[in-house]
């Protein structure tokens, strides 16, 4: 038993100064893209897998953190992990084409390689949430790296209380892992519900801001925890509907987006006031976040 | 150019830009000051700290006239009524300066004459600028001491561009602020060397220095030392080169004889000139097309031959600013790969012809302009070396350059007045087109983005084809930020993401003429001004329409 | 340890062919077109050192170049699989041992304050240290300040404490060098033969040089007062407004601040199947620096981005890093045009705050 936990450490300390850190922090790895599943007409989610054995073993990554990702002449950018830190090589990433990187990383097929460079920034605090009544509030393509936190909890989820999924979209064909999402239907160890700003024909459920699913559930501000991630003015309302039903500040996690150079805390682009979203983000709790005016 | 020949006898601003600090009254017009010239802006700012007025006037409600304390918003087109209805005020005020006008100045009785015409409520109704705003600025202007004048391309790309300048000139010589320090008139120049090439006769109709063609003295000077006969005859515009042999052009004669080849240097007209259909015609006609240029241009892929040139930062010579001051730039870098200069080029292409062309150096070419150019007499290489160098007129070396012109006396002798009437826009607004287009310049990007497309952190903030539009005008539309919109003229469609912004004016629309993927002058339209041949880039006849995605 | 000795202003020369040999030389330089710049010596007896101006660069460039290629990509298309193969090649650093020479104190205080975002914020960059592990300074204190100096007020001048391998103190005829880190010690031991010990008075007349110096500033900066200031409140307003007017958005004031270090980094392909990664200089005034993909910015307007220049230097920093992250320069006072610069900020923050007349 010792003997295996020393190995995880042992990983755990290789992957401070592994070969990802180690010899140029700038440097991205080739890694294949090993399948494409199509969320709807603006979201792939992409599975990757690292082209040298070494990299494929080493890497390992946490729920909310997130890499920096290479396209043949794009440039990069920070994308959030999606897949669950599961123990296997391959690892996700839900990508909205929203500009020329993303866009161009959607022209890519099965076995293209793309460049990466990561895990970076600070994850989701996993071990706080553990015995905590969970509520994830996602809107659009913010429910990647929420994705990512609930599947790990679903892992185990005997660790965790009631775990609650409130996810707002657009419009019914913008709702990403919808199949995830429709088989909470059936299962008892997730509730699940799910807002459109616009509905559809064939739209059944609830039509409105995802602040408003938030009425719908009941939340016991001492033993809850709330991870929120969507567009800033999204994450604004929540927050604010959140400690109106009586949630502490460091209840209340969320992950926000900036614009990213580096990711390791150098190039400056990220700051909002004294903080950098890629080294002491992307995850915050809603203490350290004291002006929600820019996020 | 030829507004301010015409008038004061020489067409480049009177005064030195620093004298902008001293001055208690700038009048801006056409001009984006602060994104287009920003080392003047940065003095007009300076000034207004100090206490100087500012009065702007442009239609478009741009950064400096958001700053000014008077800013005519006029109808674009109508820069000629405005003036003359400050000018009424002026007389009517009797703010005129009549020793100067007695001294200075010839024709004065007939611009009197006009000016007592004039009714202001017309002029208020013609510019939409109201009648208490017009006595404003011309109390303002006139009760002043030293009140400059500074004007750019929103005056002169007009066809009755030369008429504006002169209205302006006229306006300068009715209160006497002109031929003096710290006032005068200044027409602001676009780019860092287009005062130099004119200098240097890049004009059909001149010798280097504005001497005449028609100077026998002139003309045998230079005979002697270049060892051939120069030709009579004039030369043609550049509208005329690029219009003139093309089958659809119209309201171009014909040339006599049509260009059967051209040699064109760092200039891409087909992005810059207006009625992009007609320049392509006229240069697939040509029988041969050299283009010399740093990059690939759109108009070097029609070349035959293309030479590869170097950049600014590859050679040593001068240029000339706004303000007539000659500056020595250094090479900073060997020229890259196999581009040469532009005067190898030349002097390669001569001595193919038969004619060499030895020069040793840049500064031998200097001599050369000194010895035959009295306005360059004294701008030999080693005085503007060090400094921040000289202004002309600089007849020889002992002469230390000229901080502004018609010291005592107007080039030209008197200061002529010029009386001006109003002039339609050639292309009115219609039904079908009821949009006004006024096309420009952007901050980060420089003419047909050769060189600045190339830059990413330029491009990265300003990346594609904008249009101004005011928000009213958009929301009838159906727009909001960032839709795309299809602009349609009598000539020609382009697409541009729209921007809206109360700096427009309602009915009136702006874009910038720098990219490719929105060739903005195959909406222009092509007529021009009968004197200077400056095309009416300012104002033509649009619709426009959301792009349905 | 600090020793304490004089150097002839004579053997300077001398004593800099001596670290030459081992070393590459930086030093202020009056060029021909006579502008004072920090440059590569090569040749020591054509160059001529100008230690009586302050170089309009500082010492960024260095150790961090403008453009500076990071790695090289290609990009195969795979003729069987029709895949594409996508590598990276790092590109290494060429550098030397350097000797940066004539450095005053706001310069060498700013290497230190970028060591901490290039060494010690989180991930170490390699190319940054490469150059800052050959670095050796011998400084000089500022018996003169400029007319737009303020180090006095950001406390990282005129004269220095620490931070430097040698600190020269002009005394009229010769130099009193004070030797910092163990660098420094070494050179007076190894070239003992340009040094000599310094006496009392030496030293007195260096201090008295030095409290002198900090009378001579004709700039009175209320840096830390504005910081205070902002803490407690949010800046008054106006200002913001009245300043950003003037912005031309040109980034002359984080390209010569020797403390902005923002950067891009941007693919330059060079043809289909390969590219360049480049860093380059950036500035936060830029529109596009914050600009997301889909044309989200949450930096919205001029006047956000220049307030978001000064609170980063004046109130972020400070609860970062525990200072300013202003070295008192000035030469963004030299550089803007629009007037733009640190010291307009401070002044008008201090000055609409009524206890600033408590305060001197």
């Amino acid at each position: 038993m010792a003997g295996i936990e020393f190995q995880k450490q042992e990983r755990q300390n290789k992957h401070q100064v592994g070969p990802f850190r180690q010899e140029n922090i700038y440097l991205p790895h080739p890694a294949i893209i090993r399948e494409i599943i199509t969320e709807n007409e603006t979201v792939s989610t992409f599975v990757l897998e690292f082209e040298d054995a070494l990299y494929r073993q080493e890497f390992t990554y946490k729920p909310g953190q997130f890499l920096m990702v290479s396209i043949p002449h794009q440039g990069e950018a920070p994308i959030s992990i999606s897949s669950a830190s599961a123990l296997t090589t391959t690892f996700a990433l839900t990508v909205r084409k929203a500009g020329k990187l993303t866009g161009a990383m959607h022209g890519l097929s099965m076995g293209d390689v793309v460049g990466i460079r990561g895990p970076y920034g600070r994850p989701f605090p996993m071990g706080d949430l553990e015995g905590k009544n969970l509520v994830f509030v996602a809107g659009g393509i913010g429910m990647a790296p929420l994705h990512s936190a609930l599947f790990s909890c679903l892992e185990h989820r005997q660790k965790y209380g009631a775990i609650t999924v409130l996810y707002g979209s657009r419009n019914p064909d913008e709702i990403c892992f919808s199949e995830e999402m429709k088989s909470f239907e059936q299962d008892e160890n997730v509730k699940c519900l799910l807002t459109v700003d616009e509905a559809g024909d064939n739209w059944q459920g609830h039509v409105g801001l995802v602040t408003e699913l938030l009425d719908m559930i009941s939340i016991d501000p001492g033993t809850s925890k709330a991870l929120v991630c969507g567009p800033g003015i999204m994450i604004r309302f929540v927050i604010a509907r959140l400690e109106s039903l009586g949630m502490q500040a460091p209840d209340i996690i969320t992950t926000l987006e900036r614009h990213m150079k580096c990711g390791v805390g150098i190039c400056g682009h990220c700051h909002f006031d004294e903080k950098l979203i890629c080294s002491d983000g992307p995850v915050f709790t809603r203490d350290e976040l004291t002006n929600l005016e820019n996020i | 150019m030829a507004g301010l020949a015409t008038t004061f006898g020489s067409g480049a601003m009177t005064n030195s830009i620093n004298e902008l600090d001293h001055a208690q009254v700038v009048l801006v017009s056409g001009s984006n000051t602060t994104e287009a010239h920003p080392q003047v802006a940065r003095r007009i700012y300076g000034c207004v700290d100090r206490g100087a007025k500012l009065i702007v006037i442009d239609p478009r409600r741009t950064k400096i006239a958001r700053y000014a304390d008077l800013h005519l918003q006029l109808r674009p087109g109508t820069d000629i009524p405005l003036l003359n209805g400050i000018m009424r005020s002026i007389i009517d005020e009797n703010l005129v300066d009549d020793l100067f006008i007695e001294m200075r100045t010839e024709n004065f009785f007939a611009m009197r004459d006009m000016l007592l015409q004039i009714d202001l409520d017309q002029v208020a109704a013609t510019t939409n600028v109201s009648k208490c705003m017009i006595r404003q600025a011309a109390r303002i202007y006139a009760q002043a001491q030293r009140s400059v004048i500074c004007y750019c391309l929103g005056v002169t790309q007009h066809i009755c561009g030369t008429s504006n300048v002169q209205s302006y000139a006229n306006l300068a010589m009715l209160t006497g602020h002109v031929e003096q320090e710290f006032t005068g008139v200044d027409p602001l120049r676009g780019q860092n060397n287009v005062q130099g090439a004119c200098d240097m006769a890049a004009l059909p109709n001149v010798l280097p220095g504005y001497q005449s063609l028609d100077d026998p003295g002139v003309r045998n000077k230079f005979k002697q030392s270049w060892g051939v006969e120069l030709p009579k005859t004039q030369g043609v515009t550049l509208l005329d080169m690029t219009h003139g042999g093309s089958v659809w052009s119209e309201g171009f004669e014909q040339l006599p004889e049509p260009i059967r080849a051209m040699y064109i240097m760092g200039e891409n007209p087909m992005l810059s000139d207006p009625g992009i259909k007609h320049v392509e015609a006229t240069l697939r006609d040509l029988d041969f097309l050299v283009v010399a240029d740093i990059f690939l241009t759109e108009t070097a892929v029609l070349a035959d031959v293309v030479f590869p040139a170097a950049s600014f930062a590859e050679k040593i010579g001068t240029v000339t600013n706004s303000e007539r001051r000659v500056q020595l730039m250094n090479q900073a870098i060997t020229p890259v790969g196999n581009s040469r200069t532009d005067d190898k080029i030349i002097a390669g292409i001569a001595s193919r012809f038969g004619y060499d062309m030895e020069y040793e150096s840049s500064a031998e070419i200097m001599e050369e302009i000194c010895l035959l150019t009295p306005l360059y007499g004294g701008m030999y290489h080693d005085r503007l070396k060090g400094s921040w160098g000289l202004q002309w007129p600089c007849s020889d070396r002992t002469h230390d350059g000229t901080q502004y012109l018609h010291k005592y006396s107007f080039t030209r002798g008197r200061g002529r007045f010029e009386p001006g009437d109003h002039v339609e826009p050639a292309e009115p607004l219609s039904e079908e087109y009821p949009f006004l287009l006024i096309t420009g310049r952007a901050y980060h990007h420089y003419h047909t983005g050769t060189m600045t497309r190339r830059s990413h952190t330029l491009v990265r903030e300003h990346d594609r084809p904008y249009i101004d539009m005011h928000p009213e005008d958009g929301k009838r539309l159906g727009l909001q930020r960032g839709d795309m919109v299809q602009v349609d003229s009598r000539r020609g469609t382009c697409n541009f993401t729209v921007k809206l912004t109360d700096q427009m004016a309602p009915g009136e629309l702006y874009c910038d003429f720098h990219f490719h993927e929105a060739p903005v002058n195959t909406l222009t339209i092509s007529c021009s001004d009968p004197v200077a041949r400056c095309p009416e880039f300012k104002i033509c006849a649009v619709k426009a329409e959301k792009v349905a995605l | 340890m600090t020793g304490r000795y004089l150097l002839a202003k004579d053997h300077l020369v001398p004593l800099l062919r001596k670290i030459a040999k081992s070393n590459r030389l930086v030093a202020p330089v009056l060029n021909e077109y006579g502008d004072t710049l920090f440059s590569h010596i090569t040749d020591l007896d054509s160059a001529a050192i100008d230690l009586a101006h302050q170089p309009q660069n500082s010492l960024k460039s260095f150790f961090f170049p403008q453009t500076e290629k990071l790695s090289t990509y290609l990009v195969e298309k795979s003729p069987k699989t029709g895949n594409v193969r996508y590598n990276f090649y790092p590109h290494t650093v060429e550098n030397q041992p350097t000797a940066y020479v004539g450095v005053r104190s706001c310069d060498m205080f700013a290497v230190m304050y970028t060591d901490m975002t290039f060494l010690h914020n989180g991930e170490r960059d390699n190319y940054y240290q490469k150059r800052r592990d050959n670095a050796f300074f011998i400084t000089l204190a500022c018996n003169h300040p400029f007319p737009n100096c303020f180090c006095n007020a950001t406390r990282s001048g005129p004269f220095l404490e620490l931070g430097y391998d040698l600190q020269l103190t002009d005394l009229g005829d010769r130099y009193f060098v004070e030797t910092g880190r163990s660098r420094g010690m070494k050179i007076v031991e190894q070239m003992g033969q340009f040094f000599k010990p310094a006496s009392e008075a030496d030293r007195r007349e260096q201090f008295q040089l030095a409290l002198e110096a900090r009378g001579l500033f004709q700039r009175n900066v209320h840096v830390e007062l504005a910081s205070k200031i902002l803490q407690e409140q949010d800046e008054p307003v106006g200002i913001i407004s009245e300043l950003s007017s003037r912005c031309q958005d040109c980034a002359g004031c984080a390209y010569v601040c020797p403390t902005c270090t923002c950067f891009n980094i941007a693919d330059l392909p060079l043809d289909e199947e390969s590219g360049e990664r480049i860093r380059s200089w950036d500035a936060c005034t830029f529109a596009g620096f914050s600009k997301m993909a889909g044309d989200h910015n949450p930096v919205q307007c001029e006047s956000q981005r220049v307030r978001k220049r000064f609170l980063h230097k004046l109130l972020h920093d400070v609860a970062k890093h525990g200072r300013p992250s202003c070295v008192g320069c000035g030469r963004c006072v030299d550089i803007c045009f629009g007037g733009v610069d640190i010291i307009s900020f401070v002044d008008r923050v201090v000055k609409t705050i009524d206890h600033c007349r408590d305060v001197d």
